[in-house]
């Protein structure tokens, strides 16, 4: 099966029911995306298809064959981060820190169609679940970075 | 039981059965250059601290990091007392020596009243407790990060270490000049002289090794200037980028996967199984039994080329249970023998003072109440997971765990090897809120790996065997009564709760050679309600230890965690049944407790206490001590459809000094969350065994829509460092239940709050 992911393409021979989520983290050694519940209930996973946040654990890779596969892997580099990485950062959001891949990645796909969302949008788009609570500095850094990027 | 032995129970815990007292003095926490790993180029000068060619520090790292950021808290201990910059300490995960261990957690066991043993001033019997214990503790060794003790019991010997390091290397430099070493300075780790002399501690460091300084003192805390500055976290950027390593992203050439499935009815055990379908599957390399150790659940566990295969296989293994031979477990029946025990049994006294009964028999009336509490699950974001490799006799292990000692420990006996052949790897953990202070997940990724042929094999629990195979918070059910006198006084406390102890079932699965026959009293089942700073005349508090075969565990504050729920209510209802005023009501009984008045005052007055709402809204309060660090909150609250809606939360807290104001108000905010989770949502069911909840689906976690604004205001204060990770969750659930009383005039007496 042909993927692209991260801009590059790769020739896997995997299950084509095989959640994306196990391809990347097992196939591909991609481990920056998280298993949460395997269930689409917690955005850990959450990566995008063609900029649309997608949950990993429950899409089969070969839903996304011909697809464009960004992970956090692929969300800044060292050189240019994303501006919600450089908010991330100033806002101190991550604690234990595993949701925090899918919440950027959700993030970067409510900035991509909504570059200035409100506190609703923010509330409606952003379901990720977090058990460290860091929800309000979330928030806060989606706000600073889409201020940043105006 | 009498009150003399209660001091016996405190030291039962950590074991006043350990032989041979060859107790190592404080001091001798600084450890040895050996303790620390022998790395190419680098200088160990203590236990705790390694200089490198270039200068920078490399520390030795006892604590785990589950997001409470004690990494970044220690490092700045260390930053301090050198004087180096924060960035050019490098973290080494510490090794399995004694210094390591955790003192601070265990002399936290005592069930003394803070009123009576905070401070310099101290009882003697507290004293000599406090004294007995830590010497236990030391000589135990038990390295463990969880008791919100991590920053108190590295503050002393931490510091020392560093500060000794640098007299050390100051002598260096002094002996190589020929200059007094009261004429050097040190500024970001270069030591510099008026001639002009100067040089990095990299160039010092071999000469720092000969030396043995004396009479070392910690800097005054006017001259600090890490201590106490608001410090971003090191460990931010790789939590922002993908490359922070937690246990599951552990990737070793030609690992292998595994998926679990443990017996389903709770207590019971495997029969039999079938697994020829299961090796069938593709991608299956193997289907291995395990067996209960360490407290460990039964079952079986498949390895494939990936995760996913191994987890469809494994629905694919048929196998037999069998329930325990007690009976099935039910969480209904339980509740109501533990209604029937509060009735029929009177416990053990934790506290008692004037005369209960007395007061209660002459009273004009007296209020009674009965609360209780469910179980709840941890449900850390991380999955339980564990990878282990067996090759050519040794055993490396990778695992997110708040006990690496105890689960190398554990994984060496189950592998029947001796401890030095194991090798154990501390990861990042992805929360642990005390499920990762148990070792079930490394004994079984242990037993996969001794039957893996050498090759490194990741376990990694589903969402739903995390769920349904936890250790629990235990389910209490408290009675509560009040005297009123005549004049409408409220005259006296009586509280009696009913409830499995944790501790002698945590030490039994991982420390079982401290466990003995008889449970001692556990500190942490009374917690929250023993220890209350409120001026009643007349109290009395005690608790009925049960054993209702449900697996539990410490889970984030532990007792506190329903206590303070049961204690803050029923308070608030006094001061309504007395028709005051919660707040002036509290503060009216506080007058032998001005610390606890201080930060109760700070919160209401930053949260406008009395000040009008918009409508529909109302204030709750709270005020909970634990861990030593008092906490208040006013939560502002309206009903929305039969459930709250939590807007606001004003936490005050007085912690003692702050190291990382930071980090503090990233654990109060987090406490609050995780708080108003259990508070709104939180319930473990069982039924004929089997836990009912076993997803987010059924068992739900605040999001980002239903969290409220949390603000943090810090006591300033000179006393030495309390904890920070667990205070603030007690208070929340009585603020938030207090809040709804207001709106509805309905005291709801029962966890989660359904309206």
């Amino acid at each position: 099966m042909n993927l692209t992911v991260n801009g590059n393409n790769v020739t896997l021979e995997v299950d084509p029911q095989m959640p994306l989520l196990w391809v990347l983290r097992d196939s591909m050694n991609l481990t920056g995306t998280k298993f949460g519940c395997g269930v689409a209930a917690c955005g850990a996973c959450t990566v995008h298809k063609d900029g649309q946040p997608v949950r990993s654990c429950v899409t089969p890779v070969s839903s996304v064959a011909g697809a464009n596969i960004n992970t956090i892997e692929s969300l800044g580099t060292s050189e240019k981060p994303h501006p919600l990485q450089l908010a991330w950062i100033a806002e101190q959001v991550p604690q234990c820190g595993y949701c925090q891949s899918g919440m950027l990645m959700a993030a970067a796909a409510l900035l991509a169609r909504k570059p200035k969302p409100t506190d609703a949008d923010i509330d409606e788009a952003m379901t990720n679940l977090c058990r460290c609570g860091t929800y309000q500095r979330v928030r806060a850094a989606i706000h600073r970075a889409a201020g940043a990027q105006a | 039981m009498k009150r003399r032995n209660l001091i016996l129970s405190g030291l039962g815990l950590t074991g006043a059965l350990v032989v041979g007292w060859g107790f190592m003095p404080p001091r001798s926490r600084m450890g040895q250059p050996d303790n620390m790993l022998l790395t190419e180029g680098d200088v160990a000068l203590n236990g705790w601290i390694k200089i490198a060619k270039d200068g920078s520090v490399v520390m030795a790292m006892h604590r785990s990091d589950m997001g409470q950021g004690i990494h970044n808290a220690l490092a700045m201990l260390v930053a301090e007392e050198l004087d180096v910059p924060l960035k050019s300490i490098r973290l080494e995960q510490a090794g399995h020596d004694a210094i390591y261990g955790n003192v601070a957690m265990f002399v936290g066991t005592l069930p003394f009243h803070p009123l009576k043993s905070e401070g310099t001033d101290k009882p003697l019997m507290v004293k000599t407790g406090e004294w007995m214990v830590s010497k236990v503790a030391r000589e135990l060794g038990v390295n463990a990060t969880g008791g919100s003790s991590s920053v108190k019991d590295a503050w002393e010997n931490l510091r020392m270490a560093a500060a000794t390091a640098k007299a050390s290397l100051l002598l260096s430099a002094a002996d190589q000049w020929k200059l007094p070493v009261k004429e050097l300075r040190v500024t970001d780790g270069l030591v510099t002289h008026a001639s002009g002399k100067s040089a990095n501690y990299g160039e010092l460091a071999k000469g720092a090794a000969a030396q043995t300084p004396a009479n070392v003192v910690l800097k005054d805390r006017k001259d600090w200037r890490v201590i106490g500055q608001a410090t971003p976290r090191a460990d931010v950027p790789a939590k922002t980028n993908g490359t922070a390593v937690f246990g599951m992203d552990i990737r070793l050439p030609n690992m292998l996967f595994a998926s679990i499935v443990q017996v389903p009815q709770m207590g019971g055990s495997l029969s039999s199984i079938e697994v020829q379908d299961a090796m069938a599957m593709p991608g299956v390399v193997k289907c291995v039994q395990l067996s209960s150790a360490a407290g460990s659940a039964p079952g079986y566990a498949v390895i494939a080329k990936s995760t996913w295969h191994a987890q469809q296989a494994a629905q694919k293994v048929k196998a037999q249970w069998v329930q325990r031979k007690e009976g099935a477990i039910d969480t209904k029946r339980i509740e109501s023998e533990l209604q029937d025990k509060l009735k029929t049994e009177s416990g053990f006294t934790f506290y008692e003072l004037g005369d209960v009964a007395k007061a209660e028999a002459g009273a004009a009336r007296v209020i009674q109440a009965q609360y209780k509490a469910p179980y709840l699950a941890h449900a850390t974001m991380e999955p339980m997971n564990c990878t282990a490799q067996f090759k050519d006799g040794q055993l490396e292990i990778w695992a997110p765990t708040q006990v690496p000692g105890l689960a190398r420990a554990a994984a060496a006996k189950v592998a029947d090897l001796s401890k030095d052949k194991v090798k154990l790897n501390v990861t990042l953990l992805g929360g642990g809120f005390g499920r990762r202070l148990e070792v079930d997940v490394v004994v079984q990724a242990t037993q996969l790996a001794m039957a893996a042929n050498g090759a490194p094999v990741q376990l990694v629990w589903s969402r739903e065997q995390d769920m349904t195979h936890d250790y629990y918070r235990p389910m209490h059910v408290a009675q509560l009564s009040a005297a009123v006198n005549g004049q409408g006084q409220v005259e006296s406390l009586q509280i009696k709760s009913a409830g499995d102890a944790i501790s002698p079932r945590w030490m039994s699965r991982v420390l079982p050679a401290l466990s003995g026959p008889i449970d001692a009293p556990d500190k942490t089942t009374a917690e929250g309600l023993f220890d209350l700073p409120y001026g009643f005349a007349h109290q009395r508090m005690a608790h009925v230890s049960t054993k209702m075969g449900v697996p539990i565990g410490f889970w984030r504050s532990v007792g506190h965690s329903h206590n303070a729920f049961f204690s803050e209510s029923f308070i608030d209802e006094l001061a309504f049944e007395s028709k005051q005023d919660p707040l002036a009501f509290r503060l009216a009984l506080l007058k032998n407790a001005p610390r606890y008045a201080a930060v109760l005052k700070l919160a209401t007055e930053k949260a406008k206490w009395g000040s009008a709402l918009p409508a529909g809204h109302a204030h709750g309060v709270a005020l909970h001590e634990s861990f030593g660090s008092i906490v208040a909150q006013v939560a502002e609250v309206s009903m929305q459809g039969g459930m709250p809606r939590v807007h606001r939360v004003v936490c005050a807290i007085d912690c003692g000094t702050v190291v990382n104001p930071g980090t503090v108000a990233q654990q109060v905010e987090s406490s609050v969350i995780f708080a108003l989770t259990a508070a709104l949502y939180g319930q473990i069911d069982i039924q004929e065994g089997v836990v009912q909840q076993n997803n987010f689906t059924n068992y739900p976690l605040v999001s980002m829509a239903q969290s409220p604004v949390v603000e943090t205001w810090i006591v300033p204060s000179n006393s030495a460092p309390e904890g920070v990770g667990e205070p603030a969750v007690p208070p929340l659930a009585p603020a938030v239940a207090n809040a709804m009383y207001k709106l509805t005039g309905k005291r709801l007496r029962s966890l989660p709050l359904v309206a």
